[in-house]
C-alpha cells in the first residue's frame, strides 16, 4: 500500500471536514439568530450533524468508486469496510441533524407541504439513506440477492447525491453567502469528476487490455 | 289522522319561517377577496404576514343589529410571512403552538352601531385555550348588486385592532424583552362577503 497516498487522502478528508464543521459558526444561519439557550445548540449541534453527514456521504461516493489512487493507498478490502461503516455513520449523523434542528421547534411542527420543499426533499433523502443501509447490512436477512441489491444501491446512492446538493443548496441560508455556496459548488464539481475520471479510467485500461490480449 | 299531520306541519312551518328568514341575512365569504392580515414591529422594521385559511360565519343586517352576528375561525397553520422558516418558528411554542393550539376562533356576542358606518363587534377571541372578551371595529363598506356575478350582492368589512400578543400569551415575551419582537400586533380584517339577491 502506498503510505503517500494514503495520507494525501486523508489530509484532504480531514480538511473537507474542518471546513464543514466550521460553517455554521462562520456563516451563522438566519435561524440561529433567533434561537435563545438550549434550542440554539440544538439547532448548532443539528447543523454540524448535517454538514457531518454531507462531507460522509460525498466520502461515501469517493470510496464507492474506488480508483487506482486509493486502492493503492488503502487497498480495496479496507475501502469495502470503510464504505461500510462510512454508510451506518451518514445515517447516523442524518438522523441527529433531522432530531436537533426539529426539536427546537416542537416535533408536532414538522416542515411539510409545498412551502418546506427543501427539507421534504431532505426527508425523502433520509429513507433513501436508510433503506440503503438497511439492505446493504440485512442484505441476507431480506433475501437479496447481490446482482439485485447492486443493481438498487448505486442508482440510489447517486439520486441520494442529487437529493444533497438540492436540499443544501436550497434549505440553508448559510449557504446564500457566496464563499460557502462556491466551495460548496467546487465540491459537487470535484466529486462529479472524481467519479467521471475513474469511470473513463476504467474504461481506457479495460480497452487496452482487451486489444493486448 | 291525515288533518292532524298537516296541523303539526303547518305548526312546524311557524318555527321554521322565521330561521329561514334569519338565514337570509347570511352572507357567504368571497375567500379570494378576503384577508386577515397582521403587522408586528422587528427591532426597527416590520413584518408583514396573513392567515391564509380562515372561514367566517357573517349574519349582517343594519336594520337588525341584535340578529346580526360574525364568527371567524383562523388555521394558525395557515401563518404566511413569506418566509417558511420564520413561519415553522412562529407555530412553534415560541409563539402560537399551532400543534396543540391549531386554531383561532372569535364569536361575535353583540353588534353595535357607531358613527360613519363603523359597527362595534363584541365577542369572545379564543386563542391557545383560552378566551378573551375582545371589540372589533369594523366599518361597513356598504352593499350593493355584485358588479361581476348576476344574481348576487356583496357586502365590504374592514376593520382594524391592536392587540397585546403578550396579553394572548402568543410568546413569552423573551423576544420582546430582547428588544427582537413588539408586543403589539396590528391586526387588519378586510371582508368581502356575497349572497344571492334579496
Amino acid at each position: 500500500m502506498d503510505r503517500a497516498k494514503r495520507y494525501i487522502f486523508i489530509l484532504i478528508l480531514l480538511l473537507t471536514v474542518a471546513s464543514a464543521a466550521a460553517l455554521p459558526y462562520v456563516y451563522e444561519s438566519q435561524t440561529l439568530w433567533y434561537k435563545i439557550g438550549l434550542d440554539k445548540t440544538l439547532l448548532r449541534g443539528g447543523q454540524l450533524a448535517g454538514m457531518f453527514a454531507l462531507t460522509l456521504l460525498f466520502t461515501q461516493i469517493v470510496l464507492a468508486v474506488g480508483g487506482p489512487f486509493l486502492e493503492k493507498g488503502f487497498g480495496l478490502k479496507n475501502i469495502m469496510s470503510w464504505h461500510r461503516t462510512n454508510g451506518v455513520l451518514v445515517v447516523l449523523f442524518a438522523l441527529i441533524h433531522v432530531f436537533f434542528i426539529l426539536v427546537p421547534e416542537g416535533l408536532d411542527n414538522l416542515p411539510i407541504g409545498i412551502k418546506f420543499w427543501p427539507e421534504m426533499v431532505g426527508m425523502l433523502l433520509l429513507w433513501i439513506l436508510v433503506v440503503m443501509v438497511t439492505s446493504s447490512r440485512y442484505r441476507g436477512l431480506l433475501r437479496l440477492d447481490y446482482r439485485r441489491w447492486r443493481t438498487i444501491h448505486k442508482p440510489l446512492g447517486y439520486l441520494a447525491t442529487i437529493l444533497v446538493v438540492v436540499h443544501v443548496l436550497f434549505v440553508s441560508d448559510s449557504f446564500v453567502h457566496v464563499v460557502p455556496r462556491r466551495l460548496f459548488i467546487v465540491a459537487v464539481v470535484a466529486l462529479l469528476s472524481r467519479v467521471v475520471w475513474v469511470k473513463v479510467y476504467a474504461q481506457i485500461e479495460k480497452k487496452g487490455s482487451t486489444s493486448v490480449n | 289522522m291525515k288533518h292532524r299531520k298537516i296541523l303539526v306541519f303547518l305548526l312546524l312551518s311557524l318555527f321554521i319561517v322565521p330561521v329561514a328568514h334569519g338565514a337570509n341575512d347570511s352572507w357567504e365569504l368571497d375567500k379570494a377577496h378576503s384577508n386577515i392580515f397582521f403587522s408586528v414591529d422587528h427591532i426597527f422594521s416590520k413584518v408583514n404576514g396573513h392567515f391564509n385559511d380562515f372561514s367566517t360565519e357573517v349574519v349582517f343586517d343594519p336594520k337588525d343589529l341584535s340578529g346580526s352576528s360574525f364568527a371567524f375561525t383562523i388555521k394558525v397553520a395557515s401563518i404566511d410571512t413569506n418566509m417558511s422558516k420564520r413561519d415553522k418558528h412562529l407555530k412553534s411554542n415560541d409563539f402560537f403552538d399551532a400543534g396543540k393550539y391549531p386554531a383561532m376562533v372569535f364569536t361575535s356576542t353583540a353588534v353595535t352601531a357607531g358613527d360613519d358606518g363603523l359597527y362595534n363587534v363584541e365577542g369572545t377571541l379564543t386563542v391557545k385555550g383560552q378566551s378573551y372578551n375582545v371589540t372589533l371595529p369594523l366599518v361597513y363598506a356598504g352593499m350593493k348588486d355584485h358588479p361581476a356575478i348576476r344574481g348576487k350582492e356583496v357586502a365590504g368589512f374592514n376593520g382594524k385592532i391592536v392587540i397585546d400578543r403578550l396579553a394572548f400569551a402568543i410568546g413569552s415575551g423573551k423576544f420582546y424583552k430582547m428588544g427582537v419582537v413588539g408586543k403589539d400586533v396590528e391586526v387588519f380584517v378586510s371582508l368581502e362577503v356575497v349572497r344571492s339577491k334579496q
